[in-house]
């Protein structure tokens, strides 16, 4: 281990995980699992058991982990059941990201995704509708069960892409939203 | 004439779980094999499998009931037995057995074609003094009647489809600004689900109990009842976790609701296992709400503070034997809880998280039980419901229930689908459920956030994510790391599996 932490001397092996509320994780040369925690520096273990499942060993607390999507730099990790989302940034990187979002207008085009493969039943508004945060907008049904989706946004309907008996897939755009009012 | 061969016309842990006792009884068993899951688990453990996986219809295997009706006399099958769900409670499928001289392990026909109609079983509660929430006396005819129900039993009121069941077909409605749409909702979820469009309307009592009654009556008119199960954790009328007792029961009023299910099942004739349901509100008066004519998902609950296996029960009134014990040989003993785990992304609304399961594994002990129609490798499809396991923990109280249950769930690790597992800890976590003090409200007003995730959790998680990130890159520059192989993680390997 002496020699590897030689080896990156000099180097940046400092690495950020902002968390989807924008939390930052700051790990230094992560490969040597060690962390900084609440003011305690901890050696962490990262085991694979013969049943294959994943863990991380904490303060004698065998946590099962998994890694349930990644593209490129971002992040879905299960850990003990629920899942978190990171972006993993350097420190240049982060600071380049900061920049452009700081930058650039975010888009007034909202979409709403099917949260679960299903079929529609009922699609409720159509071209031109105002709608509010809150408001359903289809019924999509799914696993024997009919549930309402609702608009995750304020604004006016800008194009329906689906109609009644279509059947979707997860994260399929169901319907966009112009919310720049 | 003795059961000697039986039929189960459903699938998953129940169906394992029935196998279970036709085996302890020395039943010869068989089950259906379809196309939606050729490799289930619940194949394996039967005696014999018919295969249906070439289509014949549109209907789906298991409601076929003309397909099933044939394929039972084809082999000779003494008896059905139909689990939870698809025809447990279709009255035309028990007539049919009926007629053709196969055993139905449930109760007669025209009992479940009475109390599956959820304005007959309440005329039936009402002639027989069982107490009842303000309603429409019979269904109704449109959105128009229901508004006009509604201003008069006031707001407010849940619609309910007369044919319902398992929450589906189900709204609550709050003013009469929504009333029609969701009566159309609801009667279209109904038409589909229960081929039935007919609903009624109810004062809804915003935040009971949900207290059932376990009975079981023979067909010579002894009936008795195994006490309650406490199934007021749900989400949107989905039950999520049961227990046994209910922690706001004292005995003499168990003793009064018990003896107004019996009274209930005595009048309409019944036989076999059946629930009675009833609300408790916080004045502690209870409404009869609907009677189950089937085994349900939670009756596990009731067997480890009863010792009393239900399903061999069921069987041995389906043979026409009769009860072997009376009330008083009943004693309720301990606390048992049963944790549903379901497919489902509980950080995402609990929408349905489909998959394969690539690993389960669970604590085995004396005093946790595990049904499940799951192993390594099973496939979580769209066509049926997303239920994973069902983990239920007993002990000698409820607070050593719940303690053993945070360890069990602890060691519960399932990799390759999304589960409630996590929810399960928010629950036992919550303050006010260890204590007892919650009713069906819970999910929506207590349970802030529904899973559980500890702030180091979150930490360990982002660890891991760099940790993944920084690999790739030194791989990527060609570095080689030196690697305890067998001992620690070799992280090569892991990305590639975990890819």
């Amino acid at each position: 281990m002496v020699e590897k932490k030689g080896a990156r001397k000099g180097k940046k092996t400092q690495f950020i995980a902002l968390s989807s509320a924008n939390k930052e994780y700051v790990f230094n040369n992560p490969l040597d699992r060690q962390v900084k925690y609440m003011g305690e520096h901890m050696k962490l273990k990262l085991y694979e058991d013969p049943e294959g499942f994943s863990y991380v060993l904490w303060k004698n607390k065998k946590y099962p982990l998994e890694i349930i999507e990644k593209t490129q730099n971002k992040y879905t990790i299960m850990l003990n059941g629920v899942w978190h989302i990171f972006t993993v940034e350097t420190p240049f990187s982060l600071k380049r990201k900061k920049f452009l979002e700081s930058q650039a207008g975010t888009s007034a085009i909202k979409s709403i995704d099917a949260p679960m493969p299903g079929k529609v039943i009922e699609v409720m508004v159509e071209e031109g509708t105002e709608v509010k945060t809150g408001e359903p907008v289809l019924i999509l049904e799914a696993m024997k069960m009919q549930n309402e989706i609702a608009s995750h946004t304020d604004g006016i309907i800008k194009q329906v892409k689906v109609k009644a008996n279509d059947n979707v897939m997860k994260d399929d755009v169901l319907i966009e939203i112009d919310s720049s009012q | 004439m003795e059961i000697k061969s039986l039929l189960i016309a459903n699938r998953g842990e129940i169906a394992i779980r029935i196998i279970r006792t036709a085996k302890k009884m020395g039943i010869s068993s068989y089950v259906l094999k379809t196309s939606k899951e050729p490799n289930a688990w619940y194949l394996d453990e039967a005696d014999h499998i018919i295969d249906f996986t070439e289509c014949l219809s549109d209907t789906p295997e298991f409601l076929d009931i003309e397909r099933i009706i044939h394929t039972i006399k084809e082999n000779n099958i003494d008896a059905v037995h139909p689990g939870y769900g698809f025809l447990s409670e279709n009255p035309i499928f028990a007539k049919r057995c009926e007629e053709e001289k196969i055993t139905f392990i449930g109760p007669p026909s025209q009992v479940i074609h009475n109390m599956g109609n959820k304005t007959v079983a309440k005329d039936i509660a009402r002639k027989n003094n069982i107490p009842l929430l303000r309603g429409s006396k019979g269904t109704l005819l449109n959105s128009g009647y229901a508004s006009k129900m509604a201003n008069i039993i006031g707001y407010p009121v849940i619609l309910k489809a007369a044919a319902g069941g398992g929450g589906r077909g189900m709204r609550i409605v709050e003013n009469e600004n929504e009333i029609e749409r969701l009566f159309n909702m609801a009667s279209n979820e109904s038409a589909k689900a229960f081929n039935d469009s007919s609903m009624f309307i109810e004062k809804y009592a915003s935040k009971p109990r949900h207290i059932e009654f376990q009975i079981l009556a023979d067909k010579h008119g002894n009936v008795v009842h195994l006490g309650e199960r406490e199934c007021s954790i749900q989400r949107k009328h989905q039950k999520l976790l049961e227990e046994s007792p209910s922690p706001a029961l004292e005995p003499a009023l168990r003793e009064e609701m018990g003896e107004a299910a019996i009274k209930l099942a005595k009048a309409v004739g019944y036989f076999s296992a059946g629930t009675v349901e009833f609300l408790l509100d916080d004045d502690m008066n209870y409404y009869f709400m609907e009677m189950n004519t089937r085994i349900q998902v939670e009756h596990p609950v009731t067997e480890m503070v009863t010792g009393i296996d239900l399903i061999e029960q069921m069987i041995r009134i389906a043979n026409g034997e009769k009860l072997a014990f009376k009330q008083n040989d009943i004693n309720l003993k301990g606390h048992a809880i049963e944790f549903r785990i379901n497919a489902e992304d509980v950080q995402s609304g609990f929408s349905p998280s489909l998959g394969t399961i690539e690993k389960i594994s669970y604590p085995e002990n004396e005093y946790t039980r595990v049904d499940t129609g799951v192993r390594d490798g099973s496939v979580i499809t769209p066509y049926f419901d997303s239920m994973i396991a069902k983990l239920i923990i007993y002990g000698e109280d409820r607070a050593q229930t719940l303690n053993r249950s945070t360890n069990a769930i602890r060691k519960f690790w399932i990799k390759g689908t999304k589960t409630t597992l996590s929810f399960c800890r928010a629950v036992l976590q919550n303050r006010n459920f260890r204590n007892g003090q919650f009713n069906t409200g819970f999910l929506n007003e207590e349970l802030e956030i529904h899973y559980h995730s500890d702030p180091e959790e979150e930490m360990l998680a982002a660890f891991f994510a760099a940790f993944d990130y920084a690999r790739e890159i030194e791989e990527s520059e060609g570095k080689k790391l030196n690697v305890e192989k067998g001992k620690n993680i070799t992280p090569w390997l892991l990305n590639k599996r975990l890819r």
